[in-house]
């Protein structure tokens, strides 16, 4: 059978396989047998065996549940209200100030989680009610929320970004490092957005008027940020210091945590028990489609199926550019469907090639990849987040209100992913500066 | 039909406790690897088990706890057309797609337990400065499709039921 054919036989059942509603997991690896049989015979079924352990013995991935116990204790550790009564203080007589905030404490819940599900719910408690309640506009409050809680999935430490890492054979570290920029850049350009159009529609964002909140008040409820920042320093200083590997990171990470949840008074059993079982389906859930994914990949490389794809493209002999811009809808329309964690361990072994072949730069291909999950995170009708927002909606607010609000933010989003494949410079600079101290 | 929904009652109240003994796992990562650090750093002793003894754990912690994610719904799936499905339609989609998962447990059993039991014969070691025996964790690739197999089995039971327009709590 030509390499072609079997490409296309594959990815056709794949999406008819998926609409049953069966688990991606099995999905991959049901096909993965049935291929292997068809193209090597029953013998080369050992190959399951094979990438199953290959998936168990990686110490890279082993740093996922570490970092999402350390999100999920912290989280449960009354971090979160403290930081949104902190940010209420400080950002709301700015136009827009609540909508601000919320980008703010989005960042910081970033770089203290990396999960978005985490920052989307939370805001959706807190931030969603509190906006609503001081007139602002509905779309412009969901939009934020839904937004910026997929900033987790740049702003390192990011569970994505080691699936990513991992997939694409770089180091961990340095992804961690490309993120940061990016990050900061799109939060930057959702509080822009948010600002001007409070100053162009002051009806959409009413300040707030009453009296100034006191400079020691303001002072005093910065101290609910002290001990997050310093876990998430010594997380990412000691990556880059050379002290420990992301995966070690990640565990004194975990003890960080469990230290500031005990000067909170909430290191209880009953957090601990929620905490680690958060943390076991999280990661139980990645790994088993990282088994699928590795064994369906596998298949499609052995066969040739990723050197005839590339020998087709260079044969194509279209711009580079255009080669990437391909890659990038294609990314963008498999984000409409499917799973970004899928969308990685499928779609990097295949495009990397390419990607080396036309000498993009991996690291930086891999932060316009993760912007491009990004916009898979907030658009219909595969989108973690709006599985999220949909959970604290008020009763009121249909979902068609939510598809309307994340357009202006996707707009966003493509904005910054045109920004970064123009100037590539913003993505590669700080990870250039960290390259001799990163232990891999 | 009550011994079938006992035998659904039981995997997975067997299925829950296994995966709730594996949740702890991650603490004993932690510990190991933060002493790993600690003792590298602070006192310039590395060892040369913690790394790898975390990394032994981390394949069992996941893969057993695969099956009673199987029942709590929780591997992820696209569910676009799915979720539209009267529920009996959806009964009858799930016991397609659970004897589905059944193939592939037979496969993977089939195909890890030869391997599993060479490595046992042969004392298979990792072959790093530690060296341990690697048996323990290649034999818990059958065992956990082991129980996912039981599991899968305990869905279509359960599938059946809610095509015959009954619903049961497990």
């Amino acid at each position: 059978m030509s390499s072609t054919l079997v490409l296309s036989m594959m990815f056709i059942s794949l999406l008819i396989l998926l609409l049953s509603g069966m688990p991606l997991a099995f999905v991959l690896a049901l096909l993965a047998i049935l291929f292997t049989i068809v193209l090597w015979g029953a013998d080369a079924l050992v190959l399951t065996v094979l990438q199953t352990f290959d998936a168990m013995s990686s110490d890279i991935l082993l740093a996922i549940p570490l970092y999402v116990l350390m999100a999920s204790v912290l989280q449960r550790s009354g971090i979160i209200e403290a930081l949104y009564r902190a940010m209420e203080l400080w950002f709301r007589r700015l136009p827009g100030g609540l909508a601000v905030g919320t980008v703010a404490i989005c960042t910081v819940m970033a770089a203290m989680t990396g999960i978005v599900g985490a920052a989307v719910a939370a805001m959706g408690i807190l931030a969603l009610p509190s906006m609503l309640q001081r007139g602002y506009d509905q779309r412009l409050a969901l939009g934020t929320i839904c937004a910026g809680g997929t900033l987790g999935i740049l702003i390192p430490p990011s569970i994505i970004t080691i699936v990513y890492a991992s997939t694409a054979q770089v180091s961990v570290g340095k992804m961690f490092a490309a993120g940061i920029v990016p990050g900061m850049f799109l939060a930057g350009l959702y509080i822009l957005y948010i600002v001007s159009r409070a100053l162009i529609q002051p009806k959409l964002a009413p300040r707030q008027t009453g009296e100034k909140a006191k400079l020691s008040e303001m002072l005093g409820s910065l101290k609910s940020l002290v001990l997050p920042v310093l876990i998430v320093f010594s997380v990412l200083g000691s990556i880059y210091a050379g002290i420990a590997t992301p995966t070690e990171a990640a565990a004194v990470g975990v003890v960080g945590a469990l230290v500031s949840a005990a000067f909170q008074r909430q290191l209880t059993v009953k957090n601990l028990t929620a905490a680690s079982m958060d943390t076991l389906r999280v990661t139980t859930m990645i790994m088993w489609i990282t088994i699928g994914a590795k064994i369906f990949v596998s298949i499609f490389t052995g066969t040739g199926g990723a050197d005839s794809l590339l020998q087709f493209i260079q044969d194509l002999e279209m711009n580079r550019w255009l080669v990437l811009i391909s890659m990038m809808v294609v990314l963008i329309f498999l984000g409409l469907f499917l799973d970004e964690i899928g969308i990685i361990l499928l779609c990097v072994p295949v495009f990397l090639p390419i990607i080396t072949a036309f000498q993009f730069d991996p690291i930086w291909f891999g932060v316009l990849f993760l912007i491009t999950a990004q916009m898979g995170y907030i658009t219909p009708p595969f989108g973690y987040t709006l599985f999220y927002i949909k959970g604290v909606l008020p009763p009121n607010i249909g979902m068609g209100t939510v598809y309307r609000a994340i357009v202006p933010f996707l707009i966003l989003q493509l904005i910054a992913l045109i920004v970064f494949m123009l100037y590539p410079d913003i993505v590669t600079w700080l990870p250039e500066q960290l390259t001799q101290k990163v232990r891999s | 039909m009550d011994v079938l929904l006992g035998y659904c009652r039981f995997i997975t109240a067997l299925n829950r406790w296994v995966a709730t003994l594996v949740s702890a796992f991650v603490f004993i990562m932690v510990a190991v690897i933060s002493y790993e650090v600690v003792s590298r750093y602070f006192f310039d002793a590395p060892t040369t088990w913690a790394m790898e003894l975390a990394t032994l754990l981390f394949g069992p912690y996941f893969l057993l706890a695969g099956p009673y994610l199987l029942h709590t719904a929780g591997h992820v799936n696209v569910d676009i057309l799915y979720r539209k499905l009267p529920n009996r339609w959806a009964g009858f989609v799930d016991c397609i797609t659970y004897s589905l998962i059944v193939v592939v447990t037979l496969v993977f059993i089939d195909q890890s337990l030869p391997v599993a039991l060479n490595a046992f014969n042969s004392g298979e070691t990792s072959f790093t400065s530690w060296n341990p025996p690697i048996w323990p964790v290649k034999a818990l690739i059958p065992v956990a499709f082991f129980l996912l197999l039981l599991q899968a089995l305990a869905e279509i039971i359960l599938a059946v039921q809610r095509v015959q327009g009954q619903k049961v709590d497990v």
